[in-house]
């Protein structure tokens, strides 16, 4: 089991329209989503859509995880702290967690190459797994947050330094 | 018991928020965006959990970083404040389900009360007296013309969803009614994302008061009296007074009773405001209530001496009350004036930047509320309210010359920064304001006259002039006893229109 989310649908001229295009959006989901799935449950309020998989006997749990396009890598402000390297921040309020599961080995350790798309980390909130994705490659230079530790909204998660630079 | 509480907010009402915990030894985590990280309630805060960036879409209205942010910092309570999600039922249940206990009433209350159009059935069905129209969302302009008919114009459009003075219009002629009830739904529904609307008689010439209830979970409920709101430009209040000196005694208890009553009867807890509007005659109509803490609550706090706050947080603690009404007695009489950072003189344009100098009244019974201090820069991303400045007398006519002394002390400047309190001092010269006779429609009939005296008061303006006799509560309506020295040149105001004063 695992979940993902979906990114905001966009306001329907009414009430009923708006449901209609929610079914619509739901339905096609159902259809894209990969595997057995188990429950979809959709949320007006802040407009999350939770999907829970059925859990299959290849799949571990961590794998069924969905990047989703929330997580933006920026480019780190010109403070006096960080002069060097691209810092990637954590989207939103949660827990960070630098390995798939308890015990596994950690996504990235210091001194990997990263290349773009792929997954540094997670951050979980409000029960979501939420994949931290760079979007440019490089080599981790540190890794600033511990595994299981709470970050906040724009909080360095780590940082890279560009692929091939002196070390 | 609540140990550890959640602030949803920002501003003044955070930090009137974080300081009510204080006193209470409860231990304060405050969320903020980015342009808020270095604000007074941070730095009064034990924790402080960065949410988002500045729009508050995805900040302080983003409900899954602020649930995270209160599992995250171990808080046990959430308060919403005014505005932002204070409102949101869907938040206060999703609080709920999270283990965190929300401050405000149920969220299923607060589905009720946030439907105007639920809210006047359910009042009425609990007796309370509702202005002629309907309780049923209005579908169509030819079922809005029929009642509009019935019940006699002028009438009233509304959104069932409205609020913030957004969403209504008032209709005058039959032959208006189609377009108002075409643009009020359109209104609703990109304002509001619901276009339900119903329609009510429109009381021209009347007051605005409202009546604050406390009430707790085990069925007890009290009224700490009523404030006079009628002061508003759009139907957004700018100078909230209390009590509402042109009520008898009798009919602010029976007020306060209803009130009470209406609240008790949909299972409310917590603070909230029954709104009524009150024609000429006294006579009192349901309009909304407000389920959360509001702007203007100190003037009650002031005339009663209850900490709203902190009874808000103690009920919502599952407390009994420990107030009866009994115990609840308004003493003399306050006044709040909202200094925005807003240019009246450009329609109430929002004029954020930088405070470089922000020199806060103070002295006797002088109370400022505010979230900024100097060098603090105003927002443009959030409500234009710097500060609330609320001060109380004995009586209304000591209230107004201590506002206007107050008024005189403070002093906001920075690059682009324009407020209202020049607008404050030369609404509390006027001779209606200063007899209580202006009504709900007064600042917009009368704003070019008052905002022609503020432009003249805006040099180096002088005190109010020495009174002249005694001081009462309610002052004569008869005549002005001030000379005229401070409205010279002044643009005439329209008369008000006809209304039945006795």
């Amino acid at each position: 089991m695992a979940t993902s989310e979906l990114s905001a649908r966009s306001a329907g001229p009414d009430a009923v329209d708006d449901v209609r295009d929610l079914h619509d959006e739901v339905v096609a989901l159902a259809r894209d989503l990969p595997g057995g799935l188990r429950r979809l449950t959709v949320r007006d309020g802040d407009r999350a859509v939770e999907v829970e998989w059925a859990t299959g006997p290849a799949e571990a749990p961590a794998a069924a995880v969905v990047p989703v396009a929330a997580v933006v890598p920026a480019p780190v402000a010109a403070g006096p702290a960080e002069t060097e390297g691209t810092a990637v921040r954590s989207p939103l309020v949660g827990t960070f967690y630098t390995a798939p599961s308890p015990g596994a080995d950690p996504f990235v350790r210091v001194g990997d190459e990263v290349e773009p798309g792929q997954t540094v980390g997670i951050v979980e909130a409000m029960k979501l797994m939420n994949p931290i994705v760079v979007d440019e490659a490089g080599v981790v230079a540190d890794v600033l947050v511990g595994d299981a530790e709470s970050v906040e909204y724009d909080q360095v998660l780590l940082v890279l330094r560009p692929a091939g630079g002196p070390r | 018991m609540i140990d550890r509480l959640l602030i949803a907010n920002r501003g003044e009402i955070a930090v009137r928020v974080a300081r009510a915990c204080r006193e209470l030894g409860i231990e304060v985590v405050a969320v903020h965006s980015t342009s808020d990280r270095d604000s007074a309630v941070v730095a009064m805060a034990d924790e402080a959990v960065h949410i988002g960036p500045p729009a508050p879409r995805r900040s302080y209205l983003h409900v899954p970083n602020i649930v995270e942010a209160a599992l995250r910092a171990g808080a046990d309570a959430v308060h919403p404040g005014y505005g932002f999600l204070s409102e949101d039922p869907d938040f206060a249940e999703i609080c709920a389900a999270e283990g965190l206990t929300f401050v405000g009433p149920p969220p299923a209350v607060m589905q009720q009360m946030g439907n105007k159009a639920t809210a006047r059935r359910l009042m009425a069905e609990a007796g309370l007296p509702l202005l002629p129209g309907v309780v049923e969302p209005v579908r169509t302009a030819e079922e809005g013309r029929a009642i509009a008919d019935e019940i006699g114009y002028p009438v009233i459009v509304k959104a069932a969803a409205g609020g913030g003075g957004r969403g209504m219009t008032v209709v005058r002629e039959p032959e208006d009614f189609d377009e108002a009830f075409t643009t009020t739904r359109a209104v609703a529904r990109a304002v509001f994302r619901d276009p339900t609307v119903y329609v009510e008689r429109f009381l021209s010439g009347a007051r605005h008061v409202e009546v604050q209830v406390l009430c707790d979970a085990h069925g007890n409920g009290i009224s700490l009296g009523e404030r006079d709101c009628s002061l508003q430009r759009r139907h957004q209040k700018l100078l909230e007074e209390g009590p509402a000196g042109h009520l008898t005694p009798e009919q602010r208890t029976e007020l306060g009773r209803l009130a009470v009553h209406g609240a008790l009867s949909v299972g409310y807890t917590g603070a909230g405001t029954m709104e009524f509007l009150v024609d000429g005659t006294g006579a009192a109509y349901f309009m909304e209530m407000n389920a959360r803490i509001q702007v203007e609550h100190p003037v009650t706090e002031l005339l009663t001496g209850v900490d709203l706050v902190r009874e808000q947080i103690l009920v919502a603690a599952g407390r009994r009350l420990q107030l009866r009404q009994e115990d609840v007695v308004p003493r003399g009489a306050a006044i709040e004036c909202r200094i925005n950072a807003e240019d009246p003189t450009r329609g109430f344009a929002p004029a954020p930047g930088r405070l470089e100098v922000l020199h806060v009244p103070d002295g006797p019974w002088t109370r400022f509320d505010t979230g900024y201090r100097q060098g603090d820069t105003v927002s443009p991303d959030y409500d234009s309210l710097l500060g609330k400045l609320v001060v109380w007398a004995p009586d209304r006519d000591q209230a107004i010359r201590r506002m206007d002394r107050a008024l005189a002390e403070m002093r906001v400047e920075g690059p682009g920064v324009h407020t209202t309190i020049a607008l404050h001092r030369a609404l509390l010269r006027d001779p209606d304001v200063v007899a209580d006779r202006h009504d709900v429609q007064f600042l917009d009939r009368c704003l070019p006259a008052v905002l022609a005296r503020a432009a003249s008061l805006d040099a180096a303006a002088p005190g109010l002039p020495a009174s002249r006799g005694g001081l009462q509560l309610v002052p004569t309506p008869t005549a002005d006893p001030r000379p005229d020295r401070s409205t010279e040149g002044e643009i005439p105001c329209p008369p008000r229109p006809s209304l039945s004063t006795t």
